[in-house]
């Protein structure tokens, strides 16, 4: 009874459940065996015919106070010693074990791989963010060490019977032998926040050969770490969506435009001025709607615990550079590659909704049904919109079309006029009956 | 029933309900009976408000609308949620809960004194608790309404409802913007009022026991109570100092537990779990107390092994103060540590099977009558069994590791605490009701409203520790689809379980109020001191100091052999 | 139990214990007593916490503690504790005073108890303001400046949360000190009623005592 664990995934897995069940099955026992006592009691003894009979005055014994004081102590011993064997098990390190580093952060975890390649060289794969999948080899030995770069989190595979808080400023490990290939979600459950119970990961278990693969494979890898700064910054202009509301141009969007903004003297709201230098700009990434540049809504979303240090960093290097001495190249959707026409138009809305367009379609819109900086995807079409303006109308090719085109002209309720008119450049015509076609099917 | 009205109306003398009159005469009063009211009244209402948020919490878990969606209430909404049913029922509900009313009211009766040792300083205990309880609504506060307003509010302090969860854990109690130095400090205050009260109760139980009143003949309610006065007076001091530490890193950047500057967040947990950590033996010891009182009475048999009994609450009290890192398993104590405070916590285990066992055999051979505080009793011996036995996995290292901050945790937490100590506060208000107010409740109403209690309770937290098995993590606002079904179930207990204390609270209340079936002296043919005087008591308790001549358990015939020992 | 009881408020006179109701004067004495070490046993845990992070972090942080208590001066430290010793012997003798039933005395060693915590405070006012134009203070200059590393915050974080909670203590031990006064110079205690001297002292030498393990703790030994 009561046996509800998760596969057991790891090699220490069944020794934990072995434990678990005997506690448990000692705790049904002593539960029953008290609990029924009290019941036959309370029946056999019960008063009859609202008049009381006579009771003995008993006020205690020594020989059962003596046996139920020594049957827990003994059981105690018993459950304390295997409890503290088999926990010391589960933290020993096997010599082999492979050795891999996580960062947690306020909402993602990051991992760093090490390796050789095969000139000797020592290598470091990293992955992370939201969601992220991490990858270990089955059968061998896993030491994953962790330290948080913000708030306390904990990391939590259920399947592999393994816990740790992640704590900022000190290391703390776990480790596990996977015995099984799959994935496994994993959690964090050390409060951490607003998005505490989306930080989530999830593990998959391959082939040692599979992994070697996975992990000498850097073309998936975003190479952000290598880079300059300022390339660095010219990179998560694109993928964190910043592009959506800040030109490179001069042309005037939902916010100021990059162009020639790192050092001048900007007029704010309050009334007051700034000088726009690195710590104000870090300010508005973190703290954004604290210093509102005159004439432009307070509607950015902020970015603290998205960014580390070092894209901050390099944001501030890619606005610094943007002096007007380059030319502009517009961003435009990723070159079509071969194939493409090949596509059925779902799949093909489906790439440029998630990831051909820029910014893309679904850094602003959710496909799940959360409100992000525009209405969310899901049951899009055909829903009734309430709009800005107070009418409302239903969902149609007719209205996404346009909304695509000309974002401004039919604003939904509740939501800020942020979306950029850059795709009316960006898509042919097919390419918006693609989405359209797309949209439809998101439910 | 009739009977006991006959019995009620000769007792027409002013007693400690009437003799003064208005609501200043309530203010100023130094009687212990009267602030037990006071008290009363004041968790009552907190007791409704954390009620309140925690049916928040349960309606948005039962993702009816599906999972991966806000339904009723957002993120931080549902994080602001479960802090403030945390920190509300903790600092204001269940920690004065049982020590501050009943064992107020009912310290200096069983003891035969006329007060507590220190009348006016109860008071003050009381004023600085309401004090505390509303600085804590100041840290629940949403800064809302004109510009002008917002400011006023953010100048004070109040930023928004706390979401640290009611364990206030560094760094990110130190770096999230809402109002965390309001309810830390709240808390701060509150712990002073509950150090004076223990204090008080301490001296009172040494220095004005009624002449005979020997330490082996307390009723075990006064051991409880005695034992739980020790622990607020002794732990709630490092708590506070803690909170402080905290504040004092809010306001002026001393880095005691902040990793930036310097600090080690897991010390935070050390000073925080040394306090709290024996705060749960604060809510549950009084209530070990109160199920000590009823089932010999309602089984008519003295308690059995009264020694054992009170030895274990000592133990309890004791070894707790020694097992505070058993919070901490997956913390980053040392191996060593993590050892030690494992077997250490152990030491609490046996102690607390001890009283189970016998409470079981106090019923053996009894003359059991089923009224509601009996109900109450036998309720909690069934909830304390799966709480006892639950907390065993937790104490077990191998174990524990995977259950910590899961809804296993939080399950056996409710199971102690609503399952030991409300359902024993609940049984005590049952059983004392007739002492306070002077009226009969409905018996009836009673024991439905006990049913409606006990099945609602188990039906939420019951599926709870199946989430917990399953990996569930506590404190998640949003969960994997796979978690909904018994999610569901519980939200559904947690309506049965709120419309049960409700109801059951209305029994009473109506009762007291409009209730005309006058409570004789001692309508449970009880042997304790408080039912020897008149229902209700007079201001001064005793109309003569009674003095104690044998044992407050001595019921049924007395068996051969056991002559010599009284 | 009663004894008391029957006193009528007339019955009462200077120097004779205040009408209790509920018990008698030498279950009153000892209870007050009780009550008072229980709340110093309370006292020491506050600053128990304080303690405890104080000697983790001089632990890890050994040379530079060291290095940052350099800055203190343990001049004004040490004319402080000898201050304090003063006042804790004059409290003493107060309650000496107070049991042979002279008022005067007790009184006169009250004031220059009180007094003694006054001039505790002025030092202390006079090191603060110091440790302020020193730069030793969040928010100044030097304070901010990258030289003065977290290592030197934490050392003057604790060392303000420790000393401010002590001068507190202070301030509330000269109120308690001042209303025992008030109540000496009306002449109500006697040889048979002295147990507010008796608790005030008591609460005062607790002040004394825990700034005897403050000043090697911050001054001396860092």
């Amino acid at each position: 009874m009561f046996r509800y664990f998760p596969e057991q995934a790891s090699a220490h897995a069944a020794d934990v459940d072995w434990m678990n069940n005997i506690i448990t099955d000692l705790s049904l026992f002593f539960t029953v065996a008290i609990v029924g006592a009290m019941i036959y009691f309370a029946i056999r003894y019960r008063q009859r015919n609202g008049k009381d009979h006579e009771t003995p005055r008993i006020e205690g014994s020594h020989t059962l106070e003596m046996i139920w004081t020594i049957v827990p102590t003994i059981v105690s011993i018993f459950l304390a010693y295997y409890g503290v064997v088999i926990y010391q098990q589960t933290r020993e390190v096997p010599e082999n074990a492979l050795r891999i580093t996580a960062w947690g952060q306020k909402w993602f975890w990051d991992f760093e791989y090490e390796y050789k390649d095969e000139a000797g060289q020592s290598q470091v794969k990293k992955i992370g963010g939201k969601d992220v999948e991490w990858v270990v080899p089955v059968d061998r030995p896993i030491k994953l060490v962790m330290q948080s770069r913000d708030v306390l989190h904990s990391f939590f595979i259920p399947a592999m019977r393994a816990k740790k808080d992640v704590i900022p400023g000190q290391w703390s490990y776990i480790v596990f032998t996977p015995i099984k290939t799959g994935k496994y979600p994993v959690f964090c459950t050390e409060y951490c926040g607003k998005e505490h119970s989306n930080m989530m990961a999830s593990l998959r278990v391959v082939s040692e050969a599979e992994f070697d693969r996975w992990l000498k494979d850097r073309s998936a890898e975003n190479a952000l770490a290598g880079m300059s700064p300022s390339a660095r910054g010219k990179q998560l202009y694109t993928e964190k969506g910043c592009n959506a509301c800040h030109s490179l141009d001069g042309s005037r969007l939902i916010g100021p435009s990059f162009l020639k903004v790192f050092g001048k003297k900007e007029s704010l709201q309050d009334g007051t001025t700034v000088d726009v230098d690195e710590n104000y700009i870090q300010e508005s990434i973190l703290h954004p709607n604290k210093q509102i540049v005159e004439g432009y809504a307070p509607v950015m979303p902020s970015y603290d615990g998205q960014l580390g240090p070092d894209e901050i960093a390099g944001l501030i290097a890619f606005i610094q550079a943007q002096d007007g001495s380059a030319p502009v190249a517009a961003p435009v959707a990723a070159p079509v590659d071969d194939g493409w026409d090949k596509l059925s138009p779902l799949e093909r809305g489906e790439k440029l909704v998630k990831a051909k367009t820029v910014p893309a379609c679904t850094s602003c819109h959710s496909l799940d049904g959360s409100a992000l900086v525009g209405p969310s995807f899901k049951g899009i079409f055909g829903r009734t919109a309430e709009l800005q303006d107070g009418t409302s109308l239903v969902v149609d090719e007719a209205y996404l079309e346009e909304s695509i085109l000309n974002p401004m002209a039919k604003i939904a309720k509740n939501f800020a006029p942020a979306m950029p008119p850059v795709y009316g450049t960006q898509l042919k015509e097919q390419d918006v009956k693609d989405i359209v076609e797309y949209l439809k099917t998101v439910k | 029933m009739s009977a006991y009205s006959a019995a009620g109306e000769a007792n027409a003398k002013p007693n400690y309900l009437n003799h003064e009159k208005g609501i200043w005469s309530w203010l100023t009063t130094v009687d212990h009976k009267r602030i037990c009211l006071l008290y009363l009244f004041a968790i009552l209402i907190f007791f409704f408000v954390g009620g309140m948020a925690a049916l928040a919490m349960r309606l948005e878990l039962a993702k009816l609308y599906g999972t991966g969606q806000h339904n009723f209430i957002d993120a931080e909404t549902y994080n602001a949620m479960f802090t403030i049913h945390g920190a509300v029922m903790i600092f204001l509900f269940i920690v004065p809960g049982i020590p501050a009313t009943l064992g107020n009211f009912l310290l200096p009766l069983m003891i035969g004194a006329k007060d507590v040792a220190f009348p006016k300083l109860n008071l003050f205990s009381w004023y600085i608790y309401m004090v505390g309880a509303c600085m804590a609504l100041f840290g629940l506060l949403k800064p809302i309404g004109p510009a002008f307003m917002e400011k006023a509010m953010n100048f004070i302090g109040v930023h928004g409802p706390v979401d640290t969860g009611w364990t206030f854990y560094a760094p990110y109690s130190i770096e999230t913007g809402t109002s965390v130095v309001w309810m830390t400090a709240a808390a701060f205050v509150l712990g002073f009022s509950s150090i004076l009260t223990g204090l008080n109760f301490i001296v009172t139980i040494h220095k004005l026991r009624a002449p005979g009143m020997t330490w082996d003949r307390l009723p075990v309610f006064v051991w409880g109570t005695y034992a739980t006065a020790v622990i607020q007076t002794l732990a709630t001091p490092v708590v506070g100092i803690t909170l402080l530490l905290v504040i004092m890193e809010r306001g002026f950047g001393v880095g005691v537990f902040n990793p930036k500057l310097g600090g080690d967040p897991v010390l935070y947990q050390h000073l925080f779990w040394f306090y709290s950590h024996p705060v749960v033996y604060i809510m549950v010891l009084p209530a070990f107390g109160i199920v000590g009182e009823i089932i010999p009475v309602f089984s008519r048999k003295p308690i059995f092994g009264y020694k054992a009994v009170v030895y274990a609450s000592v133990t309890i009290a004791v070894v707790g103060f020694l097992v505070w890192a058993h919070h901490m398993f997956v913390a980053g104590i040392s191996e060593a540590a993590a050892i030690y405070f494992s077997v250490v916590t152990f030491g609490v285990a046996v102690p607390t099977a001890v009283k189970v066992f016998n409470w079981v055999s106090t019923m053996y051979r009894g003359s059991i009558r089923f009224n509601t505080p009996m109900l109450y009793a036998m309720g909690f011996i069934f909830l304390f069994m799966v709480a006892g036995t639950t907390g065993v996995y937790l104490a077990v290292l191998a174990v524990d590791v995977y259950y910590h901050d899961t809804y296993f945790v939080v399950a056996h937490f409710h199971y102690t605490i609503q399952g030991g100590a409300v359902i024993g506060l609940m049984g005590g208000l049952y059983y004392w009701f007739p002492k306070m107010s002077g009226k009969m409740y409905n018996e009836t109403a009673g024991k439905v409203t006990w049913f409606l209690v006990f099945v609602g309770f188990n039906l939420t937290f019951i599926p709870q520790f199946a989430l917990g098995m399953e990996g569930m993590p506590r404190r998640y606002y949003d969960y994997l689809p796979q978690y909904q079904n018994l999610h569901q179930v519980s939200t559904a207990g947690a309506v049965i379980n709120a419309l049960g204390y409700t109801l059951a609270l209305l029994n009473l209340g109506w009762a007291a109020v409009f209730g005309r079936v006058k409570a004789p002296a001692n309508p449970w043919d009880s042997l304790s001191l408080e039912w020897q005087t008149p229902s209700p008591p007079p201001h001064e308790n005793f109309e003569v100091t009674p003095v104690v001549t044998g044992s407050t358990y001595a019921y049924g015939t007395p068996v051969r052999g056991d002559a010599a020992a009284h | 139990m009663s004894a008391s009881h029957h006193a009528t408020a007339a019955e009462v006179g200077p120097g004779d214990p205040p009408h209790i109701h509920h018990m008698d004067t030498p279950t009153a004495y000892q209870s007050a007593k009780l009550g008072m070490w229980l709340f110093l046993a309370t006292e020491i845990l506050l600053f128990g916490g304080l303690f405890t992070s104080f000697a983790l972090y001089h632990w890890a942080y050994f040379e530079e503690f060291h290095h940052a208590s350099k800055e203190l001066n343990w001049v004004y430290g040490s004319v402080n504790t000898v201050v304090l010793l003063f006042s804790s012997f004059t409290a003493a003798l107060a309650v000496d005073a107070a049991q042979r039933g002279d008022s005067r005395r007790c009184s006169k060693n009250l004031l220059i108890t009180i007094a003694c915590g006054f001039l505790f405070l002025i030092i202390k006012g006079i090191e603060y303001t110091g440790k302020y134009s020193h730069g030793l203070f969040p928010g100044t200059e030097r304070w901010n400046s990258p030289e003065f590393i977290q290592e030197y915050k934490m050392y003057f974080g604790l060392y303000y949360c420790m000393t401010g909670l002590h001068a507190l203590h202070v301030v509330l031990g000269m109120g308690l000190l001042t209303w025992v006064y008030l109540k000496a110079r009306k002449g109500r205690f006697s040889s048979r009623y002295f147990v507010p001297v008796e608790v005030g002292a008591l609460y005062w030498h607790l002040v004394d005592l825990i700034w005897i393990y403050l000043f090697p703790l911050l001054y001396l030994v860092g």
